[in-house]
């Protein structure tokens, strides 16, 4: 790969942080309470806040009795996971009955009414602050683990990062909390970070301390291959988070409440570049890919995503079903807009990269409805510039389900409607004298 | 990274030692902050044209001829080239350090009190201050945020007087031109360093902490290096104008910086 893809720290404030995000994005970014009351406003999922702690008054007033078996205290304007406290249950005496007034946290630690008092007002202090202002610190509802990840983080919420540019979710990471991160999902606290194939929602590759591993430590449990549950939901809110926030370029964290689904955690106006080492891809490559075109709504971001950041499964899918011997011609079976599947001849055609349709069969099958169009291209051929269409586009080829990106020219005079190009042919082996039968 | 690290700790060692045996530094820096008439003696040689021509050299000269000393004008001027050179040190290789005041400042203080005596001094108050902050956290002393700190200073501040108390007695160290200031300084410089701590490993910490003194060691090269000084004091335009330009390049710059293309070689390279 070219460095050329890669997004450095310099490039990253200067190219995108300071010219795209304004000061008063920034602001939202920058306060976890601000953050979680804009995203109420628009309806966007996010941990309820049960208390806030704005001076010292306000801790000695405070019924603590009355408070949850399980919480989170955390700091507004905290920074990089310092400062959280996360309460799991009510410590029990020998009789097994619970204490009012004693916790154990996710680290299995005891901890009294009298070190939240203390820890709330290093919090005020500015103590866990960017710069050390005074600070806000608030309770917040504890947001467990998900069925899925049980076996994967040790003893803290594992959280989804997706860095969103121009309203298109570019990369994602699934960070897993370690026994060393102290239940922390961030990187340079010694959690895992694994990189998220963004059509899907699987995970690919995994790395700890900037290295790639395979398997969670001191274990044999594999770290690819695991699906993140409600997957397309949690793009969208990612993008609509940074569309509400105003931020041109960032990092929403995104955390999967056992009951609840989906929920914004928190809004990062400087995300990492760890990220690329976790999906072994260059994050600047993607941004300058999306940056020119017009994305009307958060779906639409997330589709056009999921169309230009698929991984290649290639790989695995030779390794599984082993390579296919395929003709020039062939007959693939197009689905359409409501699933019917219409079968039509096509063309291999490798002097191509996209798969190619024709318009009237576009229209025909509802493929170049509104709804499922991309973005539109100027296409220069032998034959002058066009306007194109790119439509989402799945087909059947030799028994292969491929769900792929396609653009829509008039075809109606040539001899198939529809060629299918290199991009859409990995895994296939086409025999050049082999014609349709 | 960790090897990168440990490397670059060693080589400044040597290059440290090598400097203290080969070149005599302390010695260089005391004949330095003695030969302040010198450097006003190069100036005054200097001819210079019509006031628009060079209009720096006119105010350096006025205010040498009304008591400022060459040696405080010449290290204004440098310190451009040191804050410009952090700067560029940060954005180009990347090495992070405490910002950019705090190795600027560092390096003033050694220029001051001289570098062996000045280093020794921020490690044994970084050590102390360490030291107090793990104690209260072991013994489970809670303490607020502010008076926490003071109490550190505290602890810090008790050290350097013992060391004050104790130089004399044992030899060795002249505490007699340290004034009050640099000390000043170097304490203060204290509650920097445990901020970047919270929430630090010990790994973390020891690395910028590295990273600072190499850049400070540098900085005071750059201060004291007698031609640098003579560079600065002759020709003040080119200098100013030359760092300013730097300046305005280095905010352009958008590449990786050099750490970078270490941390993602494993992406390069596939």
């Amino acid at each position: 790969m070219k460095a050329s893809s890669i997004l450095g720290l310099n490039a990253r404030s200067g190219v995108y942080l300071t010219p795209l995000n304004t000061h008063k994005a920034r602001r939202i970014a920058d306060s976890k309470l601000l953050m979680f009351q804009t995203l109420k406003k628009a309806q966007i999922p996010t941990p309820l806040v049960f208390k806030k702690f704005k001076n010292p008054r306000d801790v000695f007033d405070y019924n603590w009795e009355s408070l949850p078996d399980a919480f989170a205290l955390k700091p507004s304007r905290g920074f990089g996971g310092e400062g959280i406290i996360v309460v799991k249950k009510r410590a029990t005496d020998e009789k097994g009955h619970k204490i009012p007034t004693v916790w154990v946290t996710t680290q299995r630690k005891r901890i009294t009414v009298q070190d939240l008092k203390l820890h709330i007002l290093d919090i005020l202090e500015g103590a866990y602050s960017m710069k050390n202002v005074p600070d806000v610190a608030f309770i917040q509802e504890y947001v467990g683990r998900h069925k899925t990840f049980r076996k994967y983080a040790y003893r803290g919420t594992p959280d989804i990062r997706v860095i969103v540019f121009n309203k298109i979710p570019v990369m994602a990471m699934l960070r897993l909390p370690t026994k060393e991160s102290g239940g922390h999902a961030n990187l340079h606290q010694g959690a895992i970070g694994l990189g998220v194939d963004i059509a899907t929602g699987i995970t690919t590759k995994a790395i700890w301390h900037g290295r790639e591993i395979k398997y969670k430590p001191d274990t044999e449990r594999k770290l690819h291959g695991i699906k993140i549950p409600h997957w397309t939901t949690c793009l969208e809110i990612a993008v609509k988070t940074a569309i509400i926030s105003g931020l041109g370029f960032t990092g929403v964290d995104i955390v999967l409440h056992p009951e609840k689904g989906p929920m914004v955690l928190e809004l990062n106006a400087r995300p990492g570049l760890q990220i690329q080492l976790a999906n072994m891809a260059g994050l600047k490559k993607r941004l300058e890919r999306v940056e020119d075109l017009q994305v009307r709504d958060a779906e639409h971001g997330v589709k056009i995503a999921k169309a230009l950041f698929a991984e290649r499964f290639a790989d695995r899918v030779a390794a599984e079903e082993g390579i296919k011997t395929i003709g020039v011609w062939e007959n693939v079976k197009i689905v359409g807009n409501k699933g019917e599947k219409l079968e039509v001849r096509a063309k291999i055609d490798t002097g191509a990269w996209k798969t190619s349709l024709d318009k009237d069969l576009a229209e025909k099958l509802g493929v170049a409805k509104t709804s499922n169009v991309l973005w539109t291209k100027v296409y220069k051929s032998s034959l002058g510039s066009e306007k194109r269409k790119v439509v989402n586009l799945t087909f059947y080829l030799a028994g292969r389900k491929i769900k792929t990106i396609a653009n829509v020219a008039v075809r109606s005079n040539l001899r198939t409607p529809i060629i299918i190009g290199r991009r859409d042919l990995e895994g296939f082996l086409i025999k050049s004298n082999k014609t349709y039968a | 990274m960790k090897n990168f690290f440990l490397v670059l700790l060693v080589t400044t060692i040597l290059g440290f030692l090598i400097g203290m045996i080969f070149l005599d530094l302390p010695a260089i820096a005391q004949i330095q902050s003695k030969g302040g008439s010198n450097l006003e003696v190069t100036v005054s040689k200097q001819s210079i044209g019509p006031v628009w021509e060079n209009p720096v050299k006119f105010i350096i000269r006025g205010s040498i001829s009304s008591g400022v000393s060459a040696k405080t004008i010449s290290l204004l001027l440098l310190l451009t080239v040191v804050t410009a050179f952090i700067a560029g040190v940060r954005q180009l290789i990347g090495l992070q350090s405490f910002g950019i005041f705090l190795p600027a400042a560092l390096s003033v203080v050694f220029v001051v009190i001289g570098p062996i005596l000045g280093i020794g001094l921020f490690l044994l108050i970084i050590a102390i201050a360490t030291l107090v902050r793990f104690a209260l956290r072991k013994t489970k002393i809670r303490l607020q945020y502010l008076p926490r700190m003071a109490f550190i200073l505290w602890g810090v501040i008790v050290c350097v007087l013992i060391v004050l108390f104790l130089a004399p007695i044992f030899g060795g160290i002249d505490f007699g031109n340290v004034s009050v200031l640099p000390l000043f300084i170097l304490i203060l410089l204290a509650e920097d360093f445990i901020r970047v701590q919270l929430g630090k490993s010990v790994s973390a910490a020891v690395n910028l902490t590295t990273e600072t003194l190499i850049l400070a060691f540098a900085s005071y090269l750059i201060l004291t290096f007698a031609p640098f000084e003579q560079f600065a004091l002759l020709n003040p335009e080119i200098l100013l104008i030359a760092v300013a330009i730097f300046d305005f390049i280095l905010g352009k710059y958008i590449g990786l910086r050099f750490i970078e293309y270490w941390r993602f070689r494993k992406l390069i390279n596939s």
